[in-house]
């Protein structure tokens, strides 16, 4: 299949927020969210013969993303240390986060990483099963019970909010 | 099924489900005030969850990185195409240079000359005109020609006795007939197709021509016959190319 530079340059426009969205949440990090996707649009490029069907391109990119997120979680191994500081103290002129989010950020922090991966793919983008289960090269059943499990988790975190987030709450009211 | 089980699956329930695998729970919900007020709140913080989610910051700069990258790494792999190619394009070009230089090109020419007097010689156009008038012949090529139609001085002692009007190798042409020699006719092309004076048998047809030019057209004398018979006509009329 031939893919023309036009054509790429369209799914740029077309899919870089969701891109973008993915990681920043799978990271909890602008900076690495913008270096994860900028990576995957280039490994999708150099690899984008090995596309098989127009139609699957949103799952193909996510799928790169993923293998590039794995890439980055090999090379550091400090998301801890990024992640909160980087967040709350935005630089100036930045709409800050809601203390929902903070609270999200935070509960995602705590899900091990085969539970965060599945439910930001189906929070964020609303993906289903199939999409998840194709995105992140694991059969269908255990998307649907990694998602189970993962929703679970991430309701009970976000019921108990942590120091940082009523301190967020309080300034909103 | 017990009230555990139902909110257990509710976590992998997602709204705007409605599958026959979904119908017992929601039957259950359906005849369950508490499971139905637990599945409201899950609902309700779940869609705080869902709204959560959107909170991605902007990143105006994102596509023009992108953008610059992808730039960069195309202008990284066209030179690498382009210098493969090049040394590869490289000895054919310098060949077809050499060669067009050399003479490839009026070999051409040449050869395709041969072609069409091959073909005149076996299949001689019907004659337009027929007149033994020399300057009425000659006035009837010079329309057929561009400019004049004056013969150099080596045709100084033909005369002509019909003619035919045609196109050899994309330029205007004519084809006169000898008034003294039935196997002779002058094709006279108004282009130079020929470098330098040739001689040519043709085998299939049993003929021959002498080709040459005067620099402005090119003049071919084709006859049914040897070589030899060729060259006694040529002397005997004081054609000499």
């Amino acid at each position: 299949m031939q893919i023309t530079d036009q054509m790429f340059n369209d799914w740029v426009r077309q899919h870089q927020k969701l891109l973008f969205g993915i990681a920043y949440w799978w990271t909890g990090s602008r900076t690495d969210a913008e270096e994860l996707t900028q990576e995957a649009f280039l490994q999708a490029y150099r690899s984008r013969s090995s596309l098989r069907d127009l139609e699957l391109v949103k799952g193909w990119l996510v799928g790169i993303l993923r293998h590039c997120h794995s890439q980055m979680r090999r090379r550091t191994k400090s998301r801890e240390e990024i992640s909160l500081d980087e967040m709350h103290y935005e630089p100036e002129g930045r709409p800050t986060l809601s203390a929902n989010a903070i609270a999200l950020h935070q509960s995602l922090e705590k899900l091990e990483e085969r539970h965060r991966l599945p439910v930001v793919l189906f929070y964020f983008q609303d993906l289903s099963y199939r999409e998840i289960a194709e995105a992140l090269e694991l059969p269908i059943g255990t998307v649907m019970s990694r998602l189970a499990r993962a929703r679970q988790q991430l309701h009970e975190l976000m019921k108990t909010p942590t120091k940082l987030v009523l301190m967020k709450k309080a300034e909103s009211l | 099924m017990s009230c555990d089980l139902y909110k257990s699956e509710m976590y992998a329930w997602r709204p705007g489900d409605n599958l026959p695998d979904s119908k017992p729970l929601l039957d259950h919900l359906a005849t369950c005030p508490e499971c139905a007020q637990w599945f409201a709140n899950f609902s309700a913080s779940d869609e705080r969850i869902r709204q959560a989610f959107s909170e991605v910051p902007g990143n105006p700069s994102l596509e023009a990185n992108i953008f610059a990258n992808l730039a960069y790494e195309r202008l990284q792999k066209m030179p690498r195409k382009t210098t493969w190619r090049n040394w590869f394009l490289l000895p054919i070009a310098a060949s077809l240079l050499l060669g067009i230089t050399l003479g490839l090109g009026p070999w051409l020419q040449e050869a395709r000359l041969s072609r069409q007097v091959a073909t005149l010689l076996s299949q001689p156009p019907s004659a337009e005109i027929n007149s033994t008038d020399q300057k009425q012949i000659l006035d009837w090529s010079a329309g057929v020609l561009s400019g004049n139609a004056e013969l150099p001085p080596e045709l100084s002692r033909i005369e002509f006795r019909a003619g035919s009007s045609l196109m050899v190798a994309s330029h205007k042409a004519v084809l006169l007939k000898m008034k003294n020699e039935q196997r002779a006719s002058l094709l006279i092309i108004d282009a130079r197709l020929t470098a330098g004076s040739t001689i040519k048998s043709f085998h299939e047809t049993a003929g021959s021509d002498s080709r040459w030019s005067d620099g402005r057209r090119t003049y071919v004398l084709l006859f049914h016959g040897s070589e030899q018979d060729m060259h006694a006509y040529m002397t005997r009329m004081g054609l000499v190319t």
